[in-house]
């Protein structure tokens, strides 16, 4: 380089930050590393002035390392400096999210090879009434016997149930316990779930207040 | 026995899974907490550091009968209850005047902590520098001064709890505006006679002059505040949980694509591969003198006379 343009280069104030070691930079976190030593002399006699001129440094070599690496874009409100991954390795604040629990059944399904039905939707078609009703839920199609005044009577069922109850009942009853029965079931998963992978936000109980 | 606890609402249940682990983390939020005792000194320093971190900062008023380095149990009660994996303590006694201990916690557990002592003599606050401050959440720049960093032990956990501790949200860009300030960490190297040097912070507003040149001339205008630390206790990381603090998901790792490179000057190259051209059935120019003719006869006249130009331009040459 001609003596002349270093010259003009000084009087316009430098903009390049040279120093013996290069800095090291985690553009992700916007980080400069500076391994030079500071300046024993000025560190000892002048101290703040000593701190400042390391410091416009680094903040020099790092709006440096922004505007001439980084991709920019522009936006409307201004120019964006798009940011590559933190390189630092720093402790996460979490472990990693575990992934659910199989419940008891989903085990079973897939020892057994058994896919998932095809979900065909809610509603189904109700010959009798010529309608499309739901499967289940108000006017569902599973209450459909409920309201029979008149109902088959099974002496097997009845001997096992007693035969004090009524049977008119007897199928709402049914339906009531396998809605029981799969609130167990739920519970028993969630539980083996949470005995496998704790979760955390439940373990230590209530959300606090601040 | 392990208490489970079911969401009674759906506010609740958001607010529970806010805090369950997640495969790209929140920002780590502050707790800055006092013991018995405390000097107008810590109060003001912890006073600054959490300007420096709001929003995302919690501030506790109450004095806590905690001492980190005996039973940090307190500590991490706190830390689970408020949701925070970073805890500043503030004290000060006789025997450690101006103490300041910073706690990082993994899964609500101490995963480190670090004591240090700030020098009454250089001290200053924020409110001592009368510049324009930084709008809040304003991500900083930083800065680390001096090979000490990479070299000793109690300065490396240093830099790595402040570099966590400054660094703000993770985030994929940013506006070149938004660069304002810039927190510098410095230390000279260690000696024989002062084998464990104090570390520097200072703030700074950037400013960005022009320059007549591409880039801007940078200057540095100090903001506060101004602190000079010692470190006193330290409390390493366990390896196992320092392990398991820095695994990196699997589902984040970029898959490498199949027939797609960059070189080294950062062009992307995609091999395609085809299947075998077929050179008789490629359609050439059509001209009409090439055009096959219906008899054969012809064919084999043309042939014939293509050899004889042949033959007679070898013998040409041969001659």
């Amino acid at each position: 380089m001609p003596s002349s343009t270093i010259a003009e280069k000084k009087e316009r104030l430098p903009v390049l930050v040279e120093k013996p070691i290069p800095l090291e930079f985690d553009m992700g976190n916007l980080c400069a590393f500076d391994t030079n030593p500071l300046d024993p002399t000025t560190y000892s006699s002048s101290l703040e002035e000593c701190l400042n001129n390391a410091a416009r440094d680094c903040a020099q070599a790092l709006i440096n390392q922004v505007l001439t690496t980084l991709p920019m874009k522009s936006a409307f409100d201004g120019v964006y400096a798009e940011l590559p991954d933190p390189v630092t390795p720093l402790p996460r604040e979490k472990p990693l999210p575990k992934a659910k629990e199989p419940t008891k059944w989903e085990l079973f399904a897939k020892k057994k090879g058994i896919k998932a039905k095809t979900k065909d939707g809610k509603l189904v078609y109700d010959e009798e009434k010529g309608e499309w009703v739901p499967k289940w839920g108000y006017k569902g199609k599973n209450k459909d016997d409920e309201g029979d005044w008149i109902v088959e009577v099974d002496g097997k069922k009845e001997r096992e149930r007693g035969e004090d109850r009524n049977p008119r009942a007897l199928s709402r009853e049914e339906r009531k316990d396998r809605i029981k029965k799969n609130e167990r079931q739920m519970k028993k998963n969630e539980k083996r779930a949470v005995v496998g992978g704790k979760s955390l936000a439940i373990r230590n109980g209530r959300v606090g207040k601040r | 026995m392990i208490r489970t606890l079911k969401p009674r609402n759906a506010r609740s249940k958001r607010a529970l899974e806010a805090r369950e682990p997640k495969l790209v983390e929140n920002q780590k939020n502050t707790l800055f907490l006092s013991g018995t005792s405390t000097s107008d000194l810590t109060r003001s320093a912890m006073t600054d550091i959490h300007s420096l971190k709001k929003p995302n900062a919690i501030k506790f008023t109450k004095k806590n009968s905690i001492h980190p380095f005996e039973d940090a149990a307190p500590l991490e009660f706190f830390s689970s209850k408020n949701d925070t994996s970073f805890l500043v303590f503030a004290s000060h006694s006789k025997k450690r005047p101006h103490n300041l201990t910073f706690a990082r916690t993994f899964d609500h557990r101490i995963l480190d902590m670090l004591e240090l002592g700030i020098d009454e003599s250089t001290f200053r606050p924020l409110t001592f520098f009368k510049t324009s401050k930084p709008g809040i959440g304003m991500k900083p720049l930083l800065s680390f001064s001096g090979a000490i960093f990479d070299s000793i032990p109690n300065y490396q956990l240093f830099k790595s709890m402040f570099l966590d501790f400054f660094r703000g949200e993770t985030v994929d860009s940013i506006n070149v505006e938004g660069l304002q300030y810039m927190i510098h960490f410095s230390a000279p190297e260690s000696t024989e006679q002062n084998p464990t040097p104090t570390i520097h912070m200072r703030v700074h507003m950037i400013k960005t002059l022009k320059s007549g040149q591409k880039l801007p001339r940078v200057e540095v205008e100090e903001m506060g505040p101004r602190m000079d630390f010692k470190i006193r206790r330290v409390q390493e990381p366990d390896e196992a949980m320092m392990k398991e603090a820095l695994k990196k998901p699997r589902a984040l790792e970029a898959r490498s694509k199949k027939n797609i490179e960059t070189d080294i000057i950062g062009d992307k190259i995609g091999r395609i591969h085809t299947g075998k051209q077929d050179f008789g059935k490629m359609q050439s120019r059509k001209m009409k003198g090439l055009k096959r003719r219906p008899t054969d006869d012809a064919d084999e006249e043309m042939t014939l006379v293509d050899e004889d130009e042949d033959n007679s331009a070898k013998k040409a040459r041969l001659a």
